[in-house]
């Protein structure tokens, strides 16, 4: 039996093909603008991707060659210490703001607090900072630096771990209640352990976030020529280094920037890769 | 009865009590039609009473059946499971006075047959036999109006069925003493009577399966002054 | 008042005059009844009629909210748990509960069974092997995953999975068990083969069960509690209940005239 399509359904059809060819033109332009930066990325950076970028030093103004050794070493230790630090503050934050505070008082502003940090411009907290990290003290610093990403990161976790917590189905919690277990126990062996692919996703999409962030390194690790491992003095980072060398009259720096930029969004790239994968694996009941 | 949710389980449950009242029916003609054929040794009213048993046989067959796809498929408790039990057993019950007329309609017959003389105490079976079949009626009525007063008075009326019965016994056992050569058609007519005391014990029976359905006491083989207090 | 049949059996909880708030509403009214040891004890009714909330009473599990709190006595033998004083934990302990949905814990079989047990006991590893081991036979478990403890809980099937919790509770010995509705999640096997275990766990437990399902109380329980609106409409031998009970309200609920 064969069905005649009505006026209605005629209409219907080209509304829906309407609505698909306008959604396909909004993707295509999203990735076609995502590709080109991509492909821009990858056609002057490329070049730049070789071992002396990872055995040499930044090149002194007019000097040939050189490399980012120490703004890639420079970077991971501050990124490092930021994650290590911001790390269980957040998580515990998370914890808290799910299993203990709730919906008190304390959680309802921490959570408030929390998402304007979220929001606040970087700069802002760079320069904030500065004026308790950097001019008190007298110098820039790594330290200062890490402490600028902590700022930046915690939030993040927080917000993530509180969200990733709150999928945990409350029959879980009361499960491990009702054997007797302290709230504590309940929260870090059970809740948090089977929140903890979430978690972990939270956590690497913090990393890639800071890895790229410039405007508070500018404020308070700043940067450095040579290589050093002293996060008490200014140290290179890959960013301020892509700032300071992209503007510049030099072919070689303006090489390397590229080179630095590539770098950082591989990275990122991979960061948010491996969360996605990690993240589908463990999810699956 | 209040309404189940369910109302298929209502019409399954009304449809099995009609059937019931439909055998009720038959046998009821069956008992009147019996002892019509005895009193007036009619042979045409005898044959209809033999082959009204077929249809009251298959029709014991369809409400068992019926009884057992109900019970598998609604899990019945309470009123219900009681009302189901009870439907079984007054099914077995009514199918069982239907074999006791059948019987009343053979031993006619049989009579008929052997030209017993007419001297008979036949006539005076009559007032017993009309007891009886008015009980039966009666406990039809009781069952479907699941009335439990109509049932005690049942209860009580077998009685007189009973005291009747031994009577028409005491007067036959003097027939016989007085004349040995009707000992042979007094005999036929002794089971006629059995069959017919019978009829009113299964009406007997029938009301206490009311009372059991709407009290939840099972009352039989317990003494009428217990059952008073049962129902209470 | 309940309308109760003479059980010359002992106690294991006996609850009096119990209200329970979930802000300003009435959850529970008055109810009073006892719960004996060693055997089980069904609740049924309708939605909304207050047969979790009372299970939810009896270890507590109600005091993790705020906003939610019981009016009354719960004495569970002899103590009453309602009184400030009461060590929640320790009460958890000796009153297990298992859910309707079930909720192993993302850890290895052995481990859910261990983190109950490890919570008040110090036991060897050997120890703890056997315990787990007794646990999981209890459960009527132990043969399908005996090869696979190291597996994670929840690789089992969701029958599985029940049995798991049900393992789990029973591992810590308590005295009473709760189960709310454990098997309306399950497919009719599953169901079965729980119901089957329940019938076997209240030789050594005191069992209360919550379902929604009136066959299964039937077949499961020696009590029946019938509940309608945070009442206890009627509470007397399960037989009785289902064959001839008391009020008409029971009736019309059971044979399914209402509700």
């Amino acid at each position: 039996m064969t069905m005649q399509p009505s006026p209605l359904y005629r209409k219907r059809k080209r509304t829906n093909l309407m609505g698909l060819t306008l959604s396909m033109i909004a993707m295509s332009l999203g990735l076609i603008a995502l590709f080109w930066i991509l492909f821009v990325l990858f056609s002057n950076g490329l070049a730049a991707l070789e071992l002396t970028l990872f055995t040499n030093d930044t090149p002194a103004p007019g000097s040939e060659g050189g490399g980012l050794r120490n703004a890639i070493v420079g970077s991971l230790m501050i990124v490092g210490l930021a994650v290590l630090v911001s790390t269980p503050i957040g998580i515990l934050a998370g914890i808290y703001l799910t299993e203990y505070g709730d919906t008190s008082k304390t959680a309802e502003f921490t959570r408030f607090v929390t998402d304007i940090m979220l929001s606040a411009p970087s700069i802002v907290l760079g320069l904030f900072v500065y004026a308790i990290a950097v001019a008190t003290v007298g110098n820039f610093s790594g330290y200062a630096g890490s402490l600028a990403l902590t700022l930046i990161a915690i939030p993040v976790v927080m917000r993530t771990t509180e969200n990733m917590l709150r999928l945990v189905p409350g029959s879980l919690r009361e499960a491990a209640f009702a054997l007797g277990a302290p709230r504590w126990k309940v929260s870090t062996m059970v809740t948090l352990r089977a929140a903890k692919s979430g978690v972990i996703t939270g956590l690497l999409l913090a990393l890639a976030r800071i890895s790229g962030e410039t405007a508070p390194l500018l404020f308070t690790a700043l940067n450095n020529q040579f290589y050093s491992t002293n996060m008490g003095a200014p140290m290179a980072n890959l960013p301020v280094v892509i700032f300071q060398f992209a503007m510049s009259p030099y072919e070689n720096w303006i090489q390397l920037a590229w080179g630095g930029a590539l770098l950082i969004t591989l990275t990122v790239l991979a960061l948010n890769i491996l969360a996605r994968v990690f993240f589908r694996e463990k999810v699956k009941v | 009865m209040d309404k189940h949710i369910s109302s298929q389980f209502d019409a399954e449950l009304t449809g099995v009590s009609s059937r019931v009242l439909e055998l009720g029916g038959l046998v009821e003609s069956q008992t009147r039609h019996g002892v019509y054929a005895l009193a007036q040794l009619s042979s045409e009213v005898a044959d209809q009473v033999v082959a009204t048993e077929k249809q009251v046989n298959a029709l014991e067959v369809e409400i068992d059946a019926e009884l057992a796809s109900i019970i598998a498929r609604r899990q019945p408790t309470a009123r219900d499971l009681r009302l189901l039990m009870a439907i079984s057993k007054i099914t077995g019950n009514l199918e069982r006075a239907g074999d006791e007329a059948e019987r009343i309609a053979r031993m006619v017959k049989l009579i008929l047959e052997q030209g017993s003389p007419r001297n008979l105490p036949a006539s005076e079976l009559r007032i017993a036999a009309d007891l009886a079949t008015g009980l039966l009626r009666k406990a039809l009525d009781a069952f479907a109006r699941l009335d439990v007063n109509m049932a005690l008075v049942i209860l009580k009326e077998d009685d007189l069925i009973d005291a009747e019965f031994n009577g028409f016994v005491r007067k036959l056992v003097t027939y016989m003493m007085e004349d040995p050569r009707t000992i042979s058609a007094s005999l036929d007519l002794l089971f006629v009577a059995k069959a017919i005391e019978r009829i009113g014990d299964h009406a007997k029976n029938i009301a206490e399966f009311v009372i059991y359905v709407v009290k939840g006491a099972d009352v039989r083989h317990t003494a009428l002054t217990e059952i008073e207090k049962a129902v209470q | 008042m309940p309308n109760t049949t003479q059980t010359p059996l002992k106690n294991a909880i006996e609850i009096r005059n119990l209200s329970f708030f979930y802000g300003t509403f009435k959850g529970l009214k008055d109810v009073n009844l006892n719960i004996a040891e060693n055997k089980v004890t069904a609740f049924i009714g309708p939605s909304g009629c207050g047969k979790s909330t009372l299970l939810r009473t009896l270890n507590r599990m109600y005091s993790l909210y705020p906003g939610q709190r019981a009016e009354g006595e719960i004495n569970l033998y002899g103590t009453n748990i309602l009184d400030k004083k009461q060590d929640l934990n320790l009460l958890r302990a000796q009153v297990g509960m298992v859910f309707q949905k079930p909720t192993p814990f993302p850890m290895s079989i052995y481990d859910n069974i261990a983190f109950g047990v490890r919570l008040y006991e110090n036991l060897s590893r050997s120890d703890m092997d056997d315990r787990v081991e007794w646990a999981l036979s209890k459960a009527a478990i132990w043969n399908e995953v005996k090869d696979k403890l190291g597996q994670s809980g929840l690789s089992l099937s969701g029958g599985q999975q029940q049995r798991l919790c049900i393992a789990r509770s029973v591992a810590v010995k308590p005295k009473v068990i709760l189960l709310d509705e454990p098997t309306s999640a399950l497919d009719p096997i599953s169901t079965a083969k729980v119901e089957e275990l329940v019938s076997e766990l209240k030789k050594d437990y005191t069992v209360a069960i919550v379902t929604h399902n009136m066959q299964q109380a039937a077949r499961v329980s020696d009590f029946t509690a019938y509940m309608y609106l945070g009442e206890l409409v009627e509470f007397g031998v399960t037989e009785q209940i289902f064959m001839k009970p008391v009020k008409q309200e029971t009736e019309d609920y059971i044979t399914g005239r209402f509700g």
